[in-house]
């Protein structure tokens, strides 16, 4: 290995150590995370740190099931997530459709609405949208967060499928419309299959935000059997005595999902960048 | 243009096989699918901005529904408080410096990963992965990497010889340090993914020419790269900006269970703590309001310059 490295040009080396450098500054955060919560408590505290757990025990998980409710946080994190890629797709499919395929009076100014509303961050929003949600008795309720994520995740969700949908020719609608096909059937049969794969890496956008989201669920929640992940954790924590490996343990599970994702999002990365990409 | 017309109208008036039913004009379809998400993006965001001004001038309780009027009250408080001047202070501090960083480090990573070695593709998807993950995991895992008792960065400078003893990464000296780290780690592979992009349709030529010219990497970088990532870059610093300026979590989740609170307290998070601690929705209002017309003018000037910048 040493030999193979010599052999490289001075820009080869330089180009590997700058890439060993970046690997360790992004993973190396999230092996000591793995590491940590598969090691014992005493072991969590030694010095000099062990990299690897030597005891390798699984009771921080244990902990995290029995002693607190990661599981109802959990379920509450994908009842709303998923909810809200429903409900966002529900409205912004034929929203889509319709800025790509149809000409009418104020297209150009929809389009620019929609970029407007993207630049609109949490915080500036939260206040009144608070009012709002109490005013309407929804404070408490999953379908008040489901209402806050779908007014924070549609526009760049439009966006992105109008991309998408941009990518299909219209002449292949065309010719199943002369075929015979209404319009409502060339869609069904023609267009959203061709869209699916845009559709469903919209919708993991979509999901990846509602299941990381913190100040909302923050805020429109207080019971506590109602809360979501990042908000449950973000209490564990702050209990009195962090229980590090078990905290570890619920960084691990929570990621656990966006990773499992992530693999086929990966190649739309770069398309929904284009498309206006994700928040944050 | 006129047989483009033609040719829609012909394949838009659909086959005459097709049953007779009840058939509405394009434009109406058209505008029938879209109203839904309008009507949305009106009532759930557009509305809430407007009502959020309209608080503003009204000293209200954020829990309970009276509110009093008081004019422009709210933002002569703000004018006068000495704690929303420090929170706007912190803000622009933490902002520049994790935009600034986040650039800096994003190009050089993106330049990177678009050279060709072994384990390229894995390590660019590694590299996105930090953005995708929950801020509360981002911040809870540095907090244990840079914990001042058992952190694993600590036990490392300090074998290193670099200090005495363990620095309080939480402390007052250094959680702005600390904040701006976790949020570089977390926000620069926005800027990596729409840097590799435009980085991918630069053609080589461009490289090839400057490398019979004689110039160094560095030269090349300069005069070749950069040129291109101009207009890519202006979105990067523009979107990154906003989203920096207004960012709560990250600094929020950082202050709790134990950091030095008043030095990390940013614009966004006096405003929730004005709001939701104090229960002064009105003055909280007043805040997002001021940030929302910064940006609104940062923005402008922004725009001017480039177009400035675009007809030299």
């Amino acid at each position: 290995m040493n030999r193979t490295f010599s052999l490289l040009s001075p820009h080869g080396q330089a180009v590997l150590i700058a890439a060993l450098a970046l690997l360790i500054f992004t993973a190396f955060p999230f092996a000591w995370m793995i590491s940590t919560a598969f090691k014992e408590s005493r072991e969590i505290f030694v010095t000099p740190p062990t990299l690897w757990p030597r005891d390798f025990t699984t009771e921080n998980l244990a902990r995290l099931f029995e002693e607190t409710r990661f599981l109802t946080y959990f379920r509450n994190s994908l009842v709303v997530s998923l909810s809200t890629v429903a409900t966002t797709l529900l409205f912004s499919t034929p929203a889509a459709y319709s800025l790509t395929r149809f000409r009418f009076y104020g297209r150009e100014k929809v389009a620019a609405l929609i970029l407007f509303t993207y630049m609109f961050a949490p915080i500036m929003i939260i206040i009144p949208f608070y009012v709002m949600v109490r005013y309407l008795g929804l404070t408490n309720t999953h379908a008040g967060l489901v209402m806050a994520y779908t007014a924070f995740c549609l526009p760049f969700n439009l966006w992105m499928l109008r991309t998408f949908f941009q990518s299909i020719p219209v002449e292949i609608e065309e010719a199943a419309m002369m075929d015979g096909a209404s319009r409502l059937q060339a869609v069904i049969r023609v267009i959203l299959p061709l869209a699916l794969p845009g559709v469903v890496a919209t919708g993991i956008f979509t999901f990846i935000l509602a299941w990381n989201d913190y100040i909302f669920a923050r805020v429109l929640l207080s019971a506590d059997e109602l809360k979501t992940l990042p908000v449950g954790i973000a209490d564990l924590y702050n209990a009195s005595v962090v229980d590090w490996g078990m905290i570890m343990a619920a960084g691990l599970l929570v990621i656990a999902p966006v990773a499992g994702v992530f693999v086929f999002i990966q190649k739309y990365l770069v398309a929904g960048w284009g498309a206006g990409g994700v928040k944050g | 243009m006129s047989a483009l017309d033609n040719h829609e109208t012909l394949t838009g008036a659909v086959p005459r096989m097709a049953p007779a039913r009840l058939r509405l004009p394009e434009a109406v379809t058209g505008i029938l699918l879209i109203l839904p998400a309008i009507a949305l993006l009106l009532a759930l965001t557009c509305y809430p901005v407007l009502y959020g001004v309209w608080i503003s001038f009204f000293n209200k309780h954020s829990f309970f529904p009276q509110q009093t009027f008081v004019g422009l009250d709210n933002y002569l408080f703000l004018l006068r408080d000495p704690q929303f001047w420090s929170a706007v202070w912190l803000g622009c501090v933490y902002s520049v410096s994790a935009i600034v960083l986040q650039i800096v480090l994003g190009v050089g990573a993106a330049v990177l990963l678009n050279e060709i070695f072994p384990g390229r593709n894995i390590l660019r998807a590694v590299v996105i992965f930090p953005y995708v993950v929950p801020t509360v995991i981002a911040v809870i895992l540095w907090k244990w990497l840079l914990n001042s008792q058992f952190g694993l960065v600590n036990y490392l400078i300090e074998q290193a010889g670099l200090v005495d003893q363990p620095i309080s990464f939480m402390g007052k000296d250094w959680i702005m340090a600390s904040l701006i780290l976790v949020s570089v780690w977390q926000f620069f592979p926005f800027v990596v993914i729409g840097v590799l992009a435009r980085l991918q349709t630069v053609p080589g030529e461009l490289y090839e020419a400057a490398h019979v010219d004689g110039a160094n990497a560095f030269q090349r970088f300069i005069h070749v790269t950069l040129p291109q990532l101009k207009s890519v870059l202006f979105v990067i610093v523009l979107l990154r900006s906003i989203w920096m300026f207004t960012k709560f979590d990250t600094p929020w989740l950082m202050i709790q269970g134990g950091g030095a609170e008043t030095y990390i307290r940013t614009l966004p998070v006096y405003t929730y703590m004005r709001t939701f601690a104090y229960y002064e929705a009105g003055l909280g209002s007043a805040m997002a309001v001021v940030m929302f017309l910064a940006l609104a003018v940062a923005t402008a000037c922004y725009f001017r310059i480039w177009q400035r910048e675009e007809n030299l």
